[in-house]
């Protein structure tokens, strides 16, 4: 397994990055996480619909987005939230999709993210198309897939990494093994000792990572991102790291898992080891982190305002964001209900 | 940057791609410890398989076949191997080219020309045809049409017994095209970890209808190089040497009914003729068409029990009198009667009828 940055914040390795963009990443992972608990919290004040929270994979989310150039394509899942943010997903489009307002899953037409998608490795598929269709269009713009252990014993998974290993499609598959598929345990998933050596079955290399470690998630993507770029095609990255919390707002984890095995993650949290190894070069101190959260906070609380603050949505929203050209009993359905609400407010 | 595609579309072009020329034979394999009479029972039903399909094909071309067909003309090995270490309670699960396995596990070939033939007499009384040949009563489970759907079954089957405790094993056939779909991940994936008696066996016959498999396929063995991602073994044999699949079949099965898990097996073979009656197979290069015929599994087979001793004069024999038992079934399937419109909503559901749901 690659780590280049140790859980007590021991350089084992060379620094891929110099100590401005750490600085910058570790507050992006401030923000993620400040972002992260205030969705738990406006869930359990009941402003958001059910949320799946990523306590503990900011690392691997922060890291492996800061790889990419700025309009690669993403197609993550619900989970990944900071890696869409990071990617330039507005983060009141983020909050307002988990309000329930459609109008979240249509980020500007300049962010190549897609809405986060809730099937389990549907979305995989979605992603070798696009880093296909722009390889056919002889664009440089590669493609980045997040997901789940869980997802890696659907057949879609199957189906999308054999397709992209052989036309050699720019994308890279960034597997979060979190170590539960909601109450399923990862010994529980799969045979295979590892999912990084899955990749052999489609004929790419495979790479397994730290996923609590910023520096060798940052590296073993950049890595990937450059062979994709290249024209040489796909990579699986399996990233080990931890959901520290439910699998969503609706889940007693306490029912299937082990509290001792989450104290043993929460010591290998993915901030702490960057904050040991900055603070170690004179870049962070007790203020400055206060500093970092409070506006971490303040991001987090904007966003949320703006979320809130949308109009609501007009009853015949519904019919968009779906279509280029809306099929005929859309059209005809969109006419009832304009012929109904006329006849309502007449 | 370069944008270039590993797969050059001038691969496409079927007259630009390499034949794919077969390993050589394995004399080697006459060593291999197996009775003499089992060998020669797997002559005679490599035979009986051989031409009671041939005979499928000529009754086709009379046009008394409804439908189509998919001959496993060439890898009659395979099915003949497998069947012979196979317990008579244990379950196969096959695709749509089932004629060989229907037959490998002893279902009588009156009734299965007859069914090809659409007669109330069939397998399944002439309502199932060439593509869907079952014979429960031999262990013979279904054929299946949908690529890749009957390894989820053949896991269910295989789960059954393991909660039973019968110490049965599952057998499922499969092609090269099917390690693609993605419910042979699911499958494999579910057996492996749960460790159920099945044994996963992919006729590798080099093309997926009309493709290549190795154009679709970023590994050179679509089905044993996939082993490792789910915690296997590779295995990958000759499927045109019917003692090398005799002995990988003991194997996998013994380990199967030891409670020890699946075995995936890979058997590279090559189908003689098209992908269905419909095709002439003209896409292949001649020379490997040759090199293939060249390596017929029947033939060599021949030759290696003439090396072992066993007279050429029973070896004719053998083959004379499945040629009569081929034609006694062909009288006895043309001669039977096609089902009336009273079957036509029979035997589709297990208490018979349909009736209490209309």
């Amino acid at each position: 397994m690659r780590q280049l940055l140790t859980p007590s914040g021991d350089l084992v390795g060379e620094a891929p990055f110099g100590l401005d963009l750490c600085v910058r990443l570790y507050r992006a992972m401030v923000v993620a996480r400040s972002y992260d608990r205030k969705c738990v919290a406006l869930q359990k004040q009941g402003r958001l619909a059910t949320y799946a929270p990523f306590e503990g994979q900011e690392a691997a989310q922060i890291g492996s987005a800061a790889a990419l150039e700025p309009d690669d394509w993403m197609v993550a899942t619900y989970r990944d939230a900071a890696a869409m943010w990071a990617q330039g997903y507005p983060m009141e489009l983020l909050v307002a999709g988990r309000t329930g307002d459609e109008r979240g899953g249509s980020p500007p037409d300049h962010v190549n993210v897609l809405p986060p998608s809730i099937t389990v490795g549907g979305h995989m598929v979605h992603a070798v198309g696009l880093a296909w269709a722009e390889r056919l269009q002889g664009s440089s713009r590669i493609a980045i897939t997040y997901f789940g252990d869980g997802a890696t014993s659907e057949g879609d998974f199957h189906e999308a990494l054999n397709f992209a290993g052989v036309y050699g499609v720019g994308c890279v598959f960034f597997c979060q093994n979190n170590g539960w598929a909601i109450s399923m345990p990862r010994s529980a998933q799969t045979a295979s000792e590892t999912i990084a050596q899955k990749a052999i079955a489609y004929g790419m290399p495979g790479v397994q990572v730290d996923g609590n470690d910023l520096f060798a998630v940052y590296e073993v993507t950049r890595q990937a991102v450059e062979r994709a770029r290249a024209g040489e095609g796909p990579t699986l990255i399996e990233a080990v790291t931890y959901r520290l919390g439910p699998h969503t707002t609706s889940d007693d984890p306490g029912r299937y898992r082990d509290a001792g095995e989450v104290e043993e993650w929460r010591r290998r949290d993915p901030l702490e080891r960057v904050r040991i190894f900055l603070s170690e070069r004179g870049r962070w101190d007790p203020e400055w982190q206060a500093e970092v959260e409070e506006k971490a906070a303040r991001e987090v609380e904007r966003a949320v305002e703006l979320a809130e603050s949308l109009p609501p949505p007009a009853p015949g929203d519904v019919f968009g964001g779906m279509f280029e050209s809306p099929p005929r009993h859309l059209r005809e359905q969109q006419a009832t209900l304009e012929l109904y609400r006329a006849a309502g407010e007449g | 940057m370069s944008t270039e595609m590993r797969a050059d579309p001038g691969l496409y072009d079927y007259a630009l791609r390499p034949p794919r020329l077969p390993d050589p034979p394995k004399p080697e394999n006459d060593h291999l410890p197996i009775d003499i009479e089992v060998r020669v029972g797997m002559y005679e039903m490599q035979q009986l398989i051989r031409q009671t399909e041939k005979r499928a094909h000529d009754l086709f071309l009379q046009n008394l076949v409804k439908g189509t067909t998919h001959l496993s003309l060439g890898m009659e090995a395979i099915a003949t191997g497998f069947a012979r270490a196979m317990r008579p309670d244990d379950y196969t699960f096959a695709t749509y080219r089932g004629h060989a396995h229907t037959i490998a596990r002893g279902a009588d070939i009156k009734k299965v020309l007859a069914e090809l033939l659409g007669r109330e007499t069939g397998l399944l009384k002439g309502k199932g045809g060439s593509m869907h040949l079952t014979d429960v009563e031999h262990g013979m489970m279904g054929s299946y049409a949908i690529i890749g759907a009957h390894l989820c079954i053949a896991n269910g089957a295989a789960w059954s017994s393991q909660m039973r405790g019968t110490g049965q094993v599952t057998v499922c056939f499969f092609g090269d095209g099917t390690t693609n779909i993605g419910a042979f991940h699911e499958a494999v994936n579910f057996a492996a970890l749960w460790k159920l008696p099945v044994v996963f066996v992919c006729e590798n016959n080099l093309y997926m209808e009309y493709t290549p498999i190795d154009l679709v396929t970023p590994v050179e063995h679509p089905a044993a190089d996939r082993a490792s991602a789910y915690g296997l073994e590779a295995v990958l044999i000759d499927g045109n040497d019917a003692d090398e699949v005799y002995v990988t079949a003991e194997e996998a099965i013994s380990r199967a009914r030891r409670g020890e898990g699946p075995t995936l097996v890979e058997a590279v073979t090559y189908r003689q003729g098209g992908h269905s009656r419909a095709d002439p197979g003209k896409y292949r290069p001649s020379e490997e068409l040759q090199a293939w015929l060249d390596k017929d599994p029947i033939k060599l087979y021949h030759q290696r029990l003439l090396r072992l001793g066993v007279p050429e004069s029973r070896l004719t024999e053998i083959a004379q009198d499945v040629a009569r038992r081929v034609d006694e079934a062909t009288e006895f399937a043309k001669a039977s009667p096609r089902p009336g419109p009273e079957h036509l909503l029979t035997d589709v559901w297990a208490d018979g009828g349909s009736e209490w749901r209309n």
